[in-house]
């Protein structure tokens, strides 16, 4: 036991493996963050694409929106990334970090969009015929009066997405790219360290801190959105 | 001021209204009664087209605010392929009467030919008004309220007439406070509406609707979810607006309170309008064998 914190303290006190762990970090934080912004745009256009109502040239948005969500729920994660790194941008000099990105971002956009429909979905219909018979159009309904509702009830489910995509950025190291993950691989492997235990350790240590950062955030929030409520 | 002309309403297979048709006039207050899944409210949601009917017309304030119905228009029967191949045969009205009597019109609209076609687009242009803008003239009262929880009381009021720039910011919260002290709800304006009782909500969603000046008021049951306590409140204000002369359908199961208020009452049955006259005459000698049930349950 000793022996484990004394090496712990090795690695946080030493630059070269210091600098790698931090590497990997930016790597992580880079994809999540970037990736996390797709994925809330695509959601939400492909969320409200799917709750139009059929008929019309809304058709096709909403064909195109099913289509997408089944297929990346229906395949994983790792096997969309190959398909991204290997078949669609293998394109000599495309930067890995950004396929990375897109991979990610295309993906989580598909969990958001059900997150973002239930959501909505879940604010009484009364609420929408009664901005309508005011004479509201069905655009000017939504923003005013059914998405300010919504967005209570999916910040939760929005913030767990977000934590497992986090989480599950670590694959990238399946591929070679250097995250987190690769970095405590990679200090393990290293012949001072000549342990995997250590360096691991400290990167779970860094990914529940995201994580622990993240679920205090979103508490806070989810706070102030409904003491906003009752006041 | 709004007429609605031998609507049909299906959801799936059940169909809900077959064939109403009904006139509701400036100034009157007609409500609306009759057993519990009749169609009632289907009826009313018809009238600003929170339903859309499957068949049929609605009309406000002269413009028409549905698709054309051709069954209502000899023009446009007159048009049809269907006509000109009976005419040879018989005369013009009995095709016309057959060809509605029959349903001969072809579902496939472009069969019936271009001259077709035409009468029918010529009258929904001459005619139609965008419901959006028709709804602004509507206003609704709902069962359950749907007041914002999200908007304080005033900006419950206020929201619509601003948005649709019927009146500036300040206009508007003036007007909120008139209409809050005429409900007796001016020491609520700032509060959020979970605060409020079910009575003051539903005060606050009629004066909601009037906000937007409305030519004519529709109310579904507004005081069936309400506590007995709260009934009464309701009530008044809705009597108040009925009494200053303000049209309204009330579709409700108060008939005392119908009774009183109303120039004319329609007992909807089956998704048809079974029997209609005076509140004197329809509660006290009704016609319809099953109006005289219904009423001999309600009165008892
Ligand atoms: N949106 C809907 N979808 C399917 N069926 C409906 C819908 N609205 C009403 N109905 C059906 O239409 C019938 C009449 O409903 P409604 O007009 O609400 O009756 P009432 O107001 O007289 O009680 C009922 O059988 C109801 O189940
Ligand atoms: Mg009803």
């Amino acid at each position: 036991m000793t022996d484990f914190i004394s090496k712990v303290i090795e690695l946080f006190s030493t630059g070269k493996y210091m600098s790698s762990m931090w590497q990997g970090l930016l790597v992580t934080l880079e994809i999540s963050v970037a990736a996390s912004v797709i994925g809330l745009l695509l959601g939400t256009l492909a969320a409200l694409a799917m709750i139009s109502k059929k008929g019309g040239w809304m058709k096709i948005p909403k064909a195109v929106a099913k289509i997408y969500i089944t297929v990346i729920r229906g395949t994983p994660m790792a096997l969309q990334l190959f398909i991204m790194m290997f078949v669609i941008f293998a394109i000599r000099g495309f930067p890995e970090i950004l396929t990375a990105i897109l991979a990610f971002g295309i993906n989580s956009g598909a969990y958001v969009a059900e997150n973002i429909r239930a959501g909505i979905l879940s604010v009484d219909i009364g609420q929408t015929e009664a901005g309508r018979a005011l004479g509201l159009n069905s655009s000017t309904t939504m923003i005013r009066i059914v998405i300010p509702q919504a967005v209570k009830n999916v910040i939760p489910a929005l913030g767990n997405e977000l934590i497992a995509l986090i989480k599950e950025t670590s694959i990238v190291s399946m591929i070679g790219m250097y995250d987190l993950t690769m970095a405590a691989k990679v200090v393990g492997s290293g012949n001072n360290m000549a342990s995997y235990v250590v360096p691991m350790s400290v990167a779970a240590l860094f990914y529940l801190a995201m994580v622990y950062l993240l679920t205090f955030g979103i508490k806070k929030l989810e706070k102030r959105l409904r003491s906003g409520d009752r006041s | 001021m709004i007429e609605v002309k031998n609507i049909y309403k299906n959801f799936g297979s059940n169909s809900v209204l077959r064939g109403v048709s009904c006139e509701i006039r400036d100034g009157e207050c007609v409500s609306i009664i009759g057993p519990s899944g009749s169609g009632k409210s289907t009826l009313l949601r018809c009238m600003n087209l929170l339903e859309e009917p499957t068949w049929g017309e609605v009309w406000m304030g002269g413009k028409l605010l549905t698709p054309v119905d051709p069954y209502l228009h000899p023009d446009v029967i007159r048009a049809s392929r269907t006509f000109r191949a009976l005419s040879g045969s018989m005369e013009e009205a009995d095709a016309i009467r057959k060809i509605k009597a029959e349903d001969l019109l072809r579902e496939k609209r472009a069969a019936e030919g271009k001259d077709y076609l035409a009468v029918m687009k010529r009258i929904y242009e001459e005619n139609h008004q965008d419901i959006d803008v028709s709804r602004q003239k509507m206003g609704m009262v709902f069962q359950h309220f749907n007041i914002f929880p999200h908007l304080s009381v005033t900006e419950n009021i206020t929201l619509a007439p601003v948005l649709l720039g019927k009146m500036t910011k300040e206009e508007a919260s003036e007007r909120a406070d008139e209409l809050l002290a005429r409900v007796g709800l001016s020491d609520k304006k700032d509060t959020k509406p979970n605060m409020l009782s079910g009575g003051q909500k539903q005060r606050l969603a009629i004066v909601r609707a009037l906000a937007m000046e409305p030519e004519v008021m529709l109310f579904d049951e507004p005081t069936s979810a309400l506590d007995p306590e709260m009934v009464g409140e309701v009530l008044e204000v809705i009597r108040d607006l009925v009494k200053g002369g303000m049209t309204s359908v009330i579709v409700t199961h108060e008939m005392g309170f119908a009774r009183e208020v109303s120039d004319r009452v329609l007992f909807v049955d089956g998704g048809v309008i079974a029997e209609e006259g005076a509140p004197s005459e329809l509660f006290d000698h009704p016609q319809n064998p099953r109006a005289a049930e219904f009423l001999s349950k309600v009165l008892r």
